[in-house]
């Protein structure tokens, strides 16, 4: 057994090593002299933001041509992901209660082999990152919002796919078994049983990809789908750093308001559990069934209608010429096969991916480092004592406390409103191209993911063995050590698992912008029109992820066996 | 015959090999006749009401429903059979998030078509409402029929499983431990409310349960599980105390004011609870 956690640890130890000399990490240059007088001169040449209104119209527009792509891009997400949800949902036609007593026969080997597939597809859709789609529909479509809006409803639409079937399998199942024995079909059952379970929690995921969309939608935009990522890439290579402040403070604005519209329909959505709509009435002996909807909801759902409607005219889906758009879209696809599997092309591949591979491990760990050493200070239940507990409290050191807290929590948001590819283009500044500023910048944006996880996770430990704890004495960093940390842990490492796999799946396309890893092959290969090159590259990283989902699944369970 | 048991045997694949969960099971069940299922817990009985209601397969074995062979039978056939047979679960098995009307409307899904189906999610039928509100009237719950079924107490649950049987009208009902997690009081209610429901409709009935002397109290014909094998099958007054003893072991013990019922007649259908509680 000791032998085993030697060999593993030795195994691990190179496996680090590899990795940190494929992202070329060179720590020594972010203390270099010459780097801080860099960073300083950047920073100091935001300011100030450029604010002349002639810009500001420039900032709203792109602002709302992001918005919209968002918007049709979820929209088209939850168009293809809830039928290929529910087609790959293993309870409705693989195996469960449902299936228990139907006859055995081919009809039924074919549907569970259908279902299967759609998983399958599911998993390539989502396993080939948005910004590749994206590169894709250019080429497919055209330059313009469409393609994003395209990608963004393919990359976002294997997701939500595989989350709703995840969710429509975790449903209780003793009611779907209930209504199966009365003689309901597969469709009642989902309808009446799976359905009103699952809701809660399928528009709570759905309106948190919007936020996600929003975010992917302006970084579209430096691969051509218009909006506030271009404008950043434009004023990035003007040099005109006083418009890319104001245009990250935008954007910054965006996704914070985002979060805020969808967190504000998440808590009103709970809060209003739907009892029953349908109330009878007797009166005298005349019956009725009146239906209690809410007048709000119905002029949400018009006011939502609308939007959508405004976002899919704006993206250009109703006027996008759509002749030929099949055909060129077959066209495309068929260019790229057989993909290219020439040993020498195959080769000169290898260190791309180990590059993608490392930048992916090391930005994960950088990011770790600046989640926690941000989330403690972000924790609010570790920062201020409760309201009726005893004791002085000096208004010194109650502002402090809230000070420190306001800060973390604002660093967290920052560096997380911020894209990767954004600070990747704002790391070259300080380390030069190459796959250290992709690391960084997979370190920064992840690391205000995580940190804002990690306090979150944190703040909802059970309170109960942690107030114990306090009650003996026991000091702030034992209460954190005995009473939160054990009780948050498989839940922190579950969440930077998953961020780790989001994260491979970022790293492949950093080097679009000079971030390394295989992006720039892919973007060569396009540019030059290689696409069954590109095939190749896209397959090889359908491989990677995949085999990352099962590491990652591997992992979790080696985690609660623990 | 309503259902024709023949050799029965369910295998579940474990870990290591098959474990038998019914071994050879032979029994018939009249029209209109009340059977109570005894047995220890992990005896079968589940597993059997599931092969009753075609939710799994037997197999090994034949079992004839209302003189059709149940392995022969087409999804559509199978769908047809379930309609006419009403489950009532030991879980309740409700949907938690829907109202205490929808949960009993549930119990018409097997005679809607497709387009009825999407109708009735956005709004039910008046015919339909009104008949879900006469089951409910019927289990004494038309004042919570806008409460979510999650939000009723464990009593309220039940009545509504058997509101939701009421409105599925079937010829079969099977009840799966219906007076589990009960107090008194609501068992003498249930109880009453289920047979009637069974003498009213000529309608047959099977129900499992642990209360040995709630069996031999209301049931003419008792039918005894243990070890995936049926033990015996008799009316109460032919149980010798031995053979409940062999059926749950040595502490086995009847409450005292129960005797083993000399007067209450072989299995006739002719049995009515009413009468019995009159005696």
């Amino acid at each position: 057994m000791n032998l085993r956690r030697l060999a593993t640890a030795l195994a691990l130890s190179a496996a680090l090593i590899v990795c940190w000399r494929a992202a070329e990490m060179r720590p020594t240059v972010l203390f270099a002299p010459g780097t801080s007088a860099a960073v300083w001169a950047f920073i100091s040449s935001l300011f100030p933001p450029d604010l002349s209104p002639y810009f500001l119209r420039v900032v709203g527009a792109a602002l709302i041509r992001t918005a919209a792509l968002a918007i049709a891009g979820t929209t088209l997400a939850i168009a293809i992901g809830l039928p290929l949800g529910v087609l790959s949902t293993p309870t409705l036609w693989q195996r469960g209660v449902i299936l228990a007593g139907e006859p055995p026969g081919v009809s039924k080997l074919v549907v569970a082999w259908l279902s299967r597939s759609c998983r399958a597809l599911l998993g390539f859709m989502r396993a080939v990152p948005d910004l590749m789609w994206g590169l894709l529909f250019v080429v497919a479509v055209g330059l313009g919002p469409l393609a994003g809006a395209l990608a963004l409803a393919v990359s976002y639409g294997g997701l939500l796919g595989r989350v709703y079937a995840d969710v429509f399998e975790d449903v209780d199942s003793r009611p779907l078994e209930a209504l199966h024995a009365t003689g309901a079909t597969r469709l009642q059952v989902f309808l009446r049983a799976i359905w009103p379970q699952a809701k809660p929690s399928i528009v709570s995921y759905t309106l948190y990809l919007l936020e996600c969309c929003a975010r992917s939608a302006s970084v579209l935009g430096f691969i051509g789908a218009g909006g506030i990522g271009y404008e950043i890439n434009l004023s990035m290579r003007l040099f005109e750093y006083g418009q890319l402040a104001t245009l990250i403070l935008a954007l910054i604005g965006l996704v914070a308001a985002t979060d805020h519209f969808s967190r504000y329909l998440r808590r009103r959505l709970h809060a209003n559990a739907p009892a029953g709509r349908f109330a009878f009435q007797k009166n005298d002996d005349q019956p009725s069934l009146v239906y209690h909807a809410d007048r709000r909801t119905r002029a949400t759902l018009l006011v939502a209608t609308a939007v959508v409607a405004a976002s899919f005219y704006s993206t250009g889906f109703f006027t996008a010429t759509r002749v030929g758009l099949v055909s060129r879209m077959a066209g495309f696809a068929a260019q790229m096969f057989p993909p290219d599997l020439d040993p020498v092309y195959l080769r000169s591949l290898a260190l791309p991916l180990l590059q993608t591979i490392g930048i992916s491990v090391m930005g994960t760990l950088i990011a770790i480092a600046v989640g926690a050493v941000l989330a403690l200070p972000a924790t609010s239940t570790f920062l201020f004592s409760g309201e009726d507990e005893p004791g002085h409290r000096s208004l010194l050191s109650s502002v402090g406390r809230a000070s420190v807290y306001y800060v973390a929590r604002l660093s967290l948001n920052l560096l997380r409103s911020i894209p990767e590819l954004v600070w990747v283009l704002l790391c070259i500044l300080a380390v030069g191209l190459g796959p250290f500023a992709g690391t960084l910048a997979i370190g920064l944006h992840s690391g205000g993911v995580l940190g804002k996880l990690y306090a979150e996770t944190l703040e909802e430990v059970p309170a109960r063995p942690v107030e114990a704890l306090r009650a003996t004495g026991a000091r702030p960093l034992q209460t954190l050590l005995w009473g939160i940390w054990p009780q948050a842990r498989p839940t922190l490492i579950s969440y930077t698992v998953l961020r780790w796999e989001m994260n491979l799946r970022v790293s492949t396309i950093l080097g679009l912008v000079g971030g390394g890893g295989l992006g720039q092959a892919i973007y060569n290969n396009v540019q030059l029109g290689f696409y069954s090159r590109t095939l190749t590259i896209v397959g090889i990283i359908y491989a990677l992820v995949i085999l990352m989902d099962w590491l990652g699944d591997r992992l979790r369970i080696r985690r609660t066996a623990i | 015959m309503i259902y024709s048991l023949k050799d029965v045997t369910k295998k579940y694949q474990s870990g290591n090999g098959a474990v038998r969960a019914l071994d050879g099971l032979t029994f018939d069940v009249l029209p209109f006749e009340t059977v109570a299922l005894l047995g220890p817990s992990g005896s079968g009985k589940t597993t059997l009401f599931r092969l009753l209601n075609a939710t799994l397969r037997p197999t090994s074995g034949e079992l004839i429903f209302d003189q059709r062979d149940v392995s022969t039978m087409s999804s559509r056939e199978l769908r047809q059979m379930r309609r006419r047979i009403g489950t009532i679960y030991q879980q309740h098995q409700l949907v938690p998030s829907l109202s205490t009307l929808e949960n009993t409307l549930c119990g018409r899904l097997g005679s809607w078509s497709l387009l009825e189906t999407i109708r009735n999610v956005a709004r039910p039928t008046k015919r339909d409402t009104e008949k879900a509100m006469a089951a409910l009237e019927a289990v004494g719950l038309e004042d919570k029929h806008r409460a979510r079924a999650d939000e009723l107490s464990g009593g309220q649950q039940q009545r509504l499983t058997i509101a939701r049987v009421l409105m599925q009208n079937p010829d079969v009902i099977l009840a799966d431990e219906p007076f589990a997690s009960l107090d008194p009081a609501l068992t003498e209610t249930i109880a009453s409310l289920l047979l009637e429901l069974v003498q009213n409709g000529k309608r047959t009935l099977v129900a499992t349960m642990h209360d040995v002397d709630l069996a031999l109290r209301y049931f003419p014909r008792v039918v005894a599980l243990r070890h995936a094998q049926i033990l015996f099958d008799k009316a109460p007054s032919a149980i010798r105390r031995d053979e409940l003893i062999a059926l749950y072991g040595d502490t086995f013990k009847l409450k005292d004011d129960v005797r083993l019922d000399p007067d209450i007649q072989e299995p006739s259908g002719e049995f009515s609870y009413k009468q019995h509680r009159a005696r």
